[in-house]
């Protein structure tokens, strides 16, 4: 509990120096890695069960070469496709938005530190670091929250397309 | 012979003249030599007088003399006198500044700390908060710490209880009723609430303690509304505890906030490229609630036909592309197929439609800040040729504005990014029925009915 309660501290006391737009960054990092996951979930353990039972479907038909089978199995592969690419804009589209959250900050720091410079002059740097660290560290944020994603959401995107391609092969028209 | 002759007569002449001049004078010659007698006489007796004069000046002078040396020897000796007494007094001012030291002892260290701690405590005491409340408790630290002579016991007391005041002081939460000059100069006496040597509080706000007037101020600006508002509920209460955001630096931190510039005056900052880029977030914000609504009814419709295929409903794209079928159930594949793509080509403009004008928008917004930076660093360059580098707060001004542009550019581009992400989902989603599902559940629905 203890150890908890530093941990929190620890990451209060990041957050105090920079700056409001961690939350942002927070969210989005929350937001992405929750969709992420719960994307890794599904293709491990939903899907497989959609895909047999599409293919049991497909192999209970007795005819599958007419135009009317054609149309039938694209209606289910795009359904299928459909649901597998469920969420997969909103993630690359969170790690897209990562850096540029970390460029806001960077923006907002800057501000803080050209508006203690018209306040104060630029005789006390020691004011000028705290809108300073505002600005580095939501980019370091942002660029670590981003890098984090970029790896895993390509790799996510790697296996839909492989589970689309399996799929339209183990539909052969029989 | 002639000449002899010419002298000789000459001479004549002239005897016989001076003959008969001689005559003339002699009367008066006597009468001269009278004179000069007599004259003899009276000078002689003048002589005589001024002697005797001289004589006896000389004698005055000779006594003046005698009494200037007289009073010279007096003075040296008064001289040798004082020299002596100076010397003795001097010797016993040693002595007596010897018996003073001594009769001082480690006194003498005691008083110069008193000096040191009544000039740091008058520091601290004329610029502190409790002072509003007891005024006038400097004076005599002052004087205290600018005394030449030792001070008295009493003197020594006053500064044990100011500081001992001070010290209790700042830990009391007290009220007392003080008059506050406001910002317009007038003057009202309140309740003001002192938390300590910290913050002073009324039911304006925070208040400023100005130590060089003595004035009691109202702050030029409040800080945030969420750290103004715990002062109210403090004042009202009664018992208990209440939280309360205290500025440990004895007011400097709230200065700081005065200066601080709100969230409006901040939007303010942009200029006008700030209000195209908040135009265009509107702008976007709307479209995208207006897919949003469109495309989660059609959605909702679509939905409804997907459960009911055989009774197509025109109020949706699908039902119109089941409407084709039940019009055509008697063409071939072929010719159905090309009337099904007709009908989709004219339905999915409708559901693509201002999706692209959003991703557009996001585009727009971060080049506009960039737009409001170029702006800003020309500004800061024009106020740079006309006043120099000197003063950076010149400057300020203009790249602030730069700056402020971008952020507002970025944080504009931000939810509209998001939102196209989410419109563009569902549109593309609804699509995918119309353009690839839709062939494929006419055929269901054909097999179904052949069978």
């Amino acid at each position: 509990m203890i150890y908890l309660i530093e941990l929190w501290e620890s990451v209060r006391e990041f957050i105090a120096t920079g700056g409001g737009v961690l939350y942002f960054v927070a969210m989005a990092v929350f937001l992405m890695w929750i969709l992420m996951i719960e994307k890794f979930w599904f293709l491990s353990a939903t899907y497989p069960k959609i895909k047999r039972e599409v293919i049991a479907k497909w192999d209970a038909r007795t005819d599958t070469t007419s135009w009317y089978a054609h149309r039938i199995r694209d209606t289910w592969i795009s359904e299928t496709t459909e649901v597998l690419d469920a969420r997969m804009i909103t993630i690359k589209t969170l790690v897209a938005m990562c850096p540029l959250i970390g460029l806001l900050g960077t923006v907002t720091g800057m501000i803080a530190v050209f508006e203690i410079m018209a306040v104060q002059g630029t005789g006390n740097p020691r004011l000028m670091a705290s809108g300073i660290s505002m600005a580095t560290i939501p980019t370091m944020a942002g660029m670590v929250a981003a890098l984090s994603g970029v790896f895993f959401s390509s790799r996510l995107d790697a296996k839909v397309k492989m589970a689309k391609a399996k799929l339209v092969d183990s539909l052969p028209h029989h | 012979m002639n000449k002899f002759i010419k002298t000789a007569a000459v001479a004549a002449t002239l005897m016989l003249t001076a003959g008969i001049s001689t005559n003339a004078a002699a009367n008066q010659l006597d009468d001269l030599l009278k004179q000069v007698k007599a004259d003899r006489v009276s000078v002689a007796k003048l002589d005589k007088k001024r002697e005797q004069e001289f004589l006896a000046a000389r004698a005055d002078k000779q006594a003046l003399l005698k009494k200037a040396e007289a009073e010279r020897a007096a003075e040296q000796a008064r001289n040798t006198r004082l020299t002596k007494a100076f010397a003795d007094n001097e010797k016993m001012l040693t002595t007596r500044e010897a018996e003073l030291e001594a009769a001082k002892g480690d006194l003498g260290e005691m008083f110069g700390v008193v000096r040191r701690a009544s000039g740091n405590a008058y520091g601290t005491i004329a610029t502190s908060i409790v002072s509003a409340q007891y005024p006038g408790r400097e004076v005599t630290l002052d004087k205290l710490a600018n005394a030449k002579e030792i001070p008295v016991l009493s003197e020594l007391e006053e500064l044990w209880f100011a500081l001992q005041t001070e010290m209790t002081e700042s830990g009391k939460i007290t009220s007392f009723e003080a008059e506050i000059t406001q910002l317009d100069g007038s003057k009202a006496s309140t309740q003001v609430t002192r938390i300590g040597s910290f913050n002073l509080l009324s039911e304006q706000g925070y208040l400023n303690y100005n130590d060089d007037q003595g004035l009691i101020q109202p702050l030029g600006k409040q800080p945030d509304g969420s750290i103004v508002g715990t002062v109210s509920p403090f004042i009202s209460m009664t018992s208990g505890y209440a939280p309360l955001f205290l500025d440990p630096s004895k007011g400097t931190i709230l200065n700081l906030e005065t200066q601080k510039a709100t969230l409006e005056e901040r939007f303010h900052q942009g200029g006008t490229v700030g209000y195209v880029i908040a135009g265009v977030l509107a702008f976007g914000l709307l479209i995208a609630i207006e897919r949003l609504v469109f495309l989660f009814l059609v959605g909702g419709k679509i939905a409804a036909q997907l459960k009911n295929r055989t009774t197509p409903n025109a109020n949706n794209p699908l039902g119109r592309l089941l409407q084709v079928y039940q019009d055509n159930k008697n063409v071939d594949a072929e010719t159905l197929e090309l009337k099904l793509d007709e009908a989709i080509l004219r339905e999915t403009p409708k559901i693509e439609r201002g999706i692209n004008i959003i991703k557009i928008l996001a585009a727009i917004a971060p080049l506009l800040g960039l737009l409001g930076t170029v702006v800003g660093m020309i500004g800061t360059f024009q106020s740079i040729t006309l006043y120099g580098t000197g003063d950076p707060k010149i400057m300020a001004g203009d790249i602030s504005m730069a700056l402020v542009t971008t952020a507002q550019g970025l944080i504009a581009a931000l939810p509209l990014i998001l939102v196209h992400s989410v419109v563009a989902g569902r549109g593309k989603s609804i699509f995918h029925i119309l353009d690839e599902q839709s062939a494929g559940i006419v055929a269901e629905i054909a097999e179904k009915e052949k069978q």
